[in-house]
């Protein structure tokens, strides 16, 4: 099994302090104390166990969309993902993991909080069904010193809590087989995302425990896409510049000249995700939606396969 | 790998469960808490009834479904007695269900309706509902409402074995399903904490099933919710429901086909007609406890003679009628079925009611009768002649709906259906229908949480079914309360205001928005909301009618209803016995 040996390799590294890391301790106190309330489904995660199958679709589509693009006609849409080698970073309780492995992907779940993994490993060996899931307890730099790489890398509700997110940003992409797919969903940095995600669910609502989120770290789509405007995949870090004009560069992940606002559909996507309260069910908002993407949304975005 | 297991001490238990387990290869595992060996099975639904066959066709059916799940379903009955129901010809089960036509589409999407005898059913091309009272009356028909086809009728009346048997037959087909039948629920444990708190199932044979989703589709007294905890509230009305398979002669050559239902609400409750074939119709009465007694206890030609003249006669002369079957049967004095014509001719001469006149029952004149009939012979059903033997039988009216069709926290993983969730008075004919809808939708969330990669035991799967149904069953389940309760009032304003026909055709509009709306078919989406607003528009007018008649007689008759519905409604929540438990 791959997945084993990623895991041998990495309880080797894990002894060594990790050089790169983006980890914020406090976070992980607060969310390893929440790590029991995982899977009450009406608690403190309501909103995130709502909101995973709006994300899973999402996920779904786009490798379907790509999938299509690239010739392969009439895939159902339920299998899309057999098969495929997926990372969970900052996976928690595992909400995410465990729909990626029923769908047939061959999924690592990996967090730095200790009690979140082990609630995510004990939540998942209730189920026969998931043996294609593995946990482990670790941080994402880790991975980097082992050779494997994913078809899909997904990192969701994670980036507004790292510390240094274009560090966190980096190692989520070279994580990512060439061709692969990074998805991220996160929250705008905008008066309607604090309005929403702090004052009304942490302040008034108390739906999500004080302290959850922090407005200076949320991300804006435009920043997101900037990043991987300039972002080019790792072996171009060892060229020296001085000889730039004279090698062949990786491309970027997103055409430099594309306008952030909108950039190209092959490349990459940043779709809204709308709360609907009546419903109580999170909506995929519309692509091009006006104001859709101010609090929480989701990204896509494709290595490029050279 | 075959483990020993205690089963049943009969023989067929013992050949049923060897070949149920020759025929599947279920992983087994040795649950910590009980240390017992398990089966795992993603959906267990108790109960074999309609709604829970329902459920397994439509499971089995689904493509997404039956690729990722194990059904199983348990069933205390035998279930092989059901699917090889042949009834002699021109005979008919009592337990009979009006399907909508939502249901019918529902039950040909799952595959499940071309198993069923359909000539053995009968459409409703036509809807009579009157008040017993004042005589105030609603017809409806198939053509009026925007049906695609009006001769499919509004609805399909159905014998529910013919439904049951047509689930079975069609389950064979479907690999993906079990059935253990003959197999009762001996207790629901909830696994150790460890195993994610599981629903361990426990057969009386010695099996043990643990459920990723735990389906009570086992009725009233549902095991399933008695585990999930999940409290329901309730009465029973003061009223019991007669049924019987009534034989009547053909309707005559210059009347419609025998494909009318009619209903009259009488204030000790609604009595049904509803046809089946041409001379055979199938009867609901729902009446008081006392009167129901008195009218099975003696011949059925008694009963007989007091259904043609629950249909006919003046709300005075039934009180006349009751007592006189009460005192009979309390004293223990015989009463033919001779005598009591004599007494309805009596009736119906002092309401000088034409022997000639479809509202004459006394006189029965069927032989021959190809002549012109009565011109108000369509507004009553067709004379019943006899009762099909061995089809009457009575049993309590009552209204139940759980808090919750989800269990949570300690019962989590359950969800209900059908009566388990919800059961109302058979006026309107919806709880079959409700149940039905109730699978529709469990079925539909179920494929969006595999579709996501969901849990379909999990709160999150579950949560739009219960969003969903609750609220529709709700609303429809108080408009029929609503009505039972306001037919089968004492409450003096109230029955004046029903007498002078104000409050009546308003309410008999609630019912026959309820009925109709069902009624549309739900791929034909256009029409539907055309229903709904032709339905709309006669709301309004029936409701201008009844603002002029409230300014004709005076203008307190308004506030007089109000404060009389608050009575009822207060005699009412302090009169019933609260079920819960």
């Amino acid at each position: 099994m791959r997945v084993s040996n990623v895991i041998r390799t990495l309880q080797r590294q894990l002894h060594s302090p990790a050089s790169r890391g983006t980890i914020n301790a406090s976070e992980i106190a607060h969310f390893s104390r929440l790590s029991s309330q995982w899977w009450d489904e009406q608690g403190e995660f309501a909103f995130l166990h709502r909101m995973n199958p709006v994300r899973v679709e999402f996920i779904k589509n786009k490798l379907l969309e790509v999938s299509r693009e690239g010739g392969e006609e009439g895939m159902p849409s339920s299998t899309v993902l057999r098969d495929l080698d997926v990372l969970d970073v900052g996976c928690g309780g595992g909400l995410l993991s465990e729909s990626l492995a029923r769908l047939g992907a061959n999924t690592l779940g990996i967090d730095a909080s200790e009690s979140n993994v082990k609630i995510a490993t004990l939540h998942a060996s209730a189920d026969p069904k998931l043996r294609n899931l593995t946990y482990i307890n670790a941080p994402a730099e880790s991975l980097l010193d082992s050779p494997k790489r994913y078809d899909v890398v997904c990192s969701m509700e994670v980036l507004e809590h790292v510390d240094n997110p274009a560090s966190f940003l980096s190692t989520c992409a070279e994580l990512v087989k060439p061709g692969g797919h990074l998805f991220l969903s996160t929250i705008s940095r905008t008066p309607l995302a604090y309005f929403l995600t702090i004052f009304l669910a942490e302040d008034i609502l108390r739906k999500v425990s004080p302290g959850t989120h922090t407005y200076s770290k949320f991300i804006t789509p435009t920043e997101l896409i900037s990043f991987f405007q300039k972002y080019r995949s790792s072996d171009s870090n060892a060229v020296d510049p001085r000889y730039l004009e004279h090698v062949t560069l990786p491309k970027a992940w997103i055409s430099p000249n594309a306008s952030p606002a909108s950039p190209p559909r092959t490349e990459a996507e940043v779709r809204g995700l709308i709360y609907h309260p009546l419903r109580g069910q999170w909506l995929l908002a519309p692509r091009d939606a006006w104001a859709a993407t101010d609090a929480n949304y989701i990204f896509w975005v494709r290595k490029p396969s050279q | 790998m075959t483990l020993p297991l205690a089963l049943g001490t009969s023989s067929a238990h013992r050949l049923t469960a060897k070949r149920l387990l020759a025929s599947t290869s279920c992983p087994r595992r040795f649950s910590t808490a009980q240390n017992e060996p398990h089966e795992e099975c993603d959906v267990v639904i108790v109960g074999g009834g309609p709604a829970g066959l329902t459920l397994a066709s439509a499971l089995g059916s689904s493509r997404i479904a039956s690729q990722n799940l194990r059904v199983t379903l348990v069933e205390g009955g035998d279930l092989s007695k059901v699917k090889q129901w042949s009834p002699p010809s021109g005979t008919y089960s009592n337990r009979v269900s009006s399907l909508t036509n939502a249901s019918q589409t529902f039950l040909k999407a799952i595959g499940a309706w071309t198993h069923v005898d359909t000539h053995r059913t009968a459409p409703i091309e036509e809807m009579q509902v009157w008040d017993g009272v004042s005589d105030a009356r609603i017809t409806f028909s198939a053509s009026e409402i925007g049906l695609e086809r009006p001769q499919d009728g509004m609805a399909r009346l159905t014998e529910n074995f013919n439904l049951q048997r047509g689930l079975l037959r069609h389950l064979e087909h479907l690999p993906g399903v079990r059935l253990i039948e003959r197999t009762k629920v001996k207790s629901i444990i909830r696994d150790a904490e460890d195993q994610g708190g599981w629903p361990l199932v426990h057969l009386d044979n010695g099996r043990v099933l643990r459920a990723r989703l735990l389906v009570g589709a086992d009725g009233f007294n549902s095991p399933v919710r008695s585990y999930a905890q999940i409290p329901s509230f309730g009465w029973t009305y003061e009223t019991q429901g007669i049924v019987a398979t009534m034989v009547h002669p053909p309707r005559g050559p210059f009347q419609g086909p025998n494909t009318t239902a009619y209903q009259r609400f009488l204030p000790t409750g609604p009595i049904a007609f509803l046809p089946l074939s041409p001379t055979v119709s199938s009867l609901v009465w729902s009446t008081r406890p006392r009167i129901a007694s008195a009218l099975t206890a003696f011949e059925p030609g008694v009963l007989a003679s007091m259904i043609n003249a629950a249909f006919r006669l003046p709300e005075i002369s039934l009180r006349y009628l009751y007592n006189r079957i009460i005192e009979a049967h309390s004293t223990g004095t015989p009463l033919t079925h001779a005598e009591l014509q004599q007494e309805i001719l009596w009736r119906e001469q002092s309401h000088a009611i034409d022997a000639n006149s479809a509202y004459a029952s006394a006189i029965v004149n069927v032989i021959g009768d190809a002549g012109v009939p009565a011109a108000d012979s369509e507004s009553v059903p067709p004379l019943v002649t006899s009762l099909q033997p061995g089809t009457v039988a009575t049993f309590p009216l009552r209204f139940s709906h759980t808090e919750s069709y989800i269990g949570e926290g300690q019962g989590s993983r359950t969800v209900l259906v059908g009566d388990a969730a919800h059961i109302v008075h058979p006026l309107a004919g919806q709880g079959l229908n409700m149940g039905l809808a109730d699978v529709e939708c469990l079925t539909r969330c179920i494929e969006n949480a595999l579709e996501q990669g969901g849990d379909v035991g999990s709160y999150t799967a579950l949560l739009p079914y219960a969003r969903e149904r609750y609220f529709e069953n709700h609303t429809l389940m108080a408009a029929i309360d609503k009505v039972h309760k306001l037919y089968t009032t004492t409450f003096e304003p109230i029955v004046w205001t029903r007498t002078v026909g104000v409050e009546v055709l308003n309410e008999l509009d609630s019912v026959k928005t309820a009925l109709m709306m069902t009624a549309g078919a739900r791929d034909h989406k256009i029409n539907e909301s055309a229903v709904g607003w032709n339905l709309a528009a006669k709301g309004v007018e029936s409701l201008a009618a009844g603002v002029n008649a409230a300014r004709v007689v005076g203008g307190g008759i308004r506030e007089m209803i109000g404060t009389g519905l608050q009575e009822v409604l207060k005699a009412t929540s302090a009169r019933p016995r609260s079920e819960r438990d």
